[in-house]
């Protein structure tokens, strides 16, 4: 019976160590947390069933993620890391999104029906591309506004940044996407329409 | 009165900083009123602040 709920486990590792790492990048820390996950799964409080066993493991991954970041926060070495935030808000990347007087420059496309993309497997390996492309600390501050759900202020505290630069952030993280979701799936979509 | 009436009006690229920063703060009545007004005549702006609600559902679907 445990056995059995092991290996039903064991299946999701791949999932949820593409999602720690996006997170993280750190792929032995990644492995750290997802062990750390599966560990938790299997002997702990129990899973009700209520959800899927995916959602209810994904849960407790984001748990083990927060724990990671602030660990990682408190060590001297990384506050380097997180460092380089100040780099990537000095991108200015978006100028070429608007005319000189705010006027949209390549206004955003028609997407059809965006809804039916969310059936489509296809459609999330293309949200892994796009989030891969992110610059590093912008695509860990939009995962855990995005994913992990945590509000603003939580993150502004974890990772000692003001409101304005998340929000300076955030707003960077969404254009890039929606850019890259556009480009690299509904613009196919818009043409075999 | 035409000059005073467009310098109430937001551009496409503060209308999308401000849609974006919706998500994460209450904006004030002033800011919420010109965005309305800029969405009302807005085409463009209109189907971004789609796109990006679709983007944030897409995102809880992505990890779930």
């Amino acid at each position: 019976m445990a056995t059995d709920f092991a290996r039903e486990i064991e299946v999701h590792r791949g999932y949820l160590l593409r999602i720690a790492h996006l997170q993280l990048r750190d792929r032995d820390l990644a492995e750290d947390v997802v062990q750390d996950t599966l560990v938790a799964a299997l002997g702990g409080s129990g899973f009700a069933g209520k959800s899927s066993l995916k959602t209810w493991l994904t849960g407790i991954l984001k748990h083990k993620i927060v724990d990671a970041i602030r660990r990682k926060q408190r060590e001297p070495a990384a506050v380097a890391s997180f460092g380089d935030l100040e780099a990537e808000l000095d991108i200015e990347d978006f100028d070429a999104l608007f005319k000189a007087n705010g006027a949209w420059e390549s206004p955003p496309a028609d997407w059809g029906d965006p809804e039916a993309a969310l059936g489509r497997r296809e459609f999330f390996d293309v949200m892994d591309f796009c989030l891969e492309k992110l610059p590093p600390n912008t695509a860990r501050v939009f995962m855990m506004r995005e994913v992990m759900e945590l509000e603003s202020d939580e993150i502004c505290t974890e990772l000692a940044i003001t409101a304005n630069n998340l929000w300076v952030i955030l707003y960077r993280a969404r254009m890039a996407l929606r850019e890259c979701l556009e480009q690299n799936w509904f613009a196919d979509k818009g043409r075999s329409r | 009165m035409i000059r005073r009436a467009l310098g109430h009006l937001l551009m496409c690229k503060e209308v999308s900083r401000l849609l974006s920063q919706a998500e994460e703060r209450r904006l004030t009545w002033w800011q919420g009123w010109r965005l309305r007004m800029h969405l009302s005549v807005c085409d463009k702006c209109t189907r971004f602040a789609a796109q990006l609600r679709f983007l944030r559902r897409a995102m809880r679907r992505w990890s779930s």
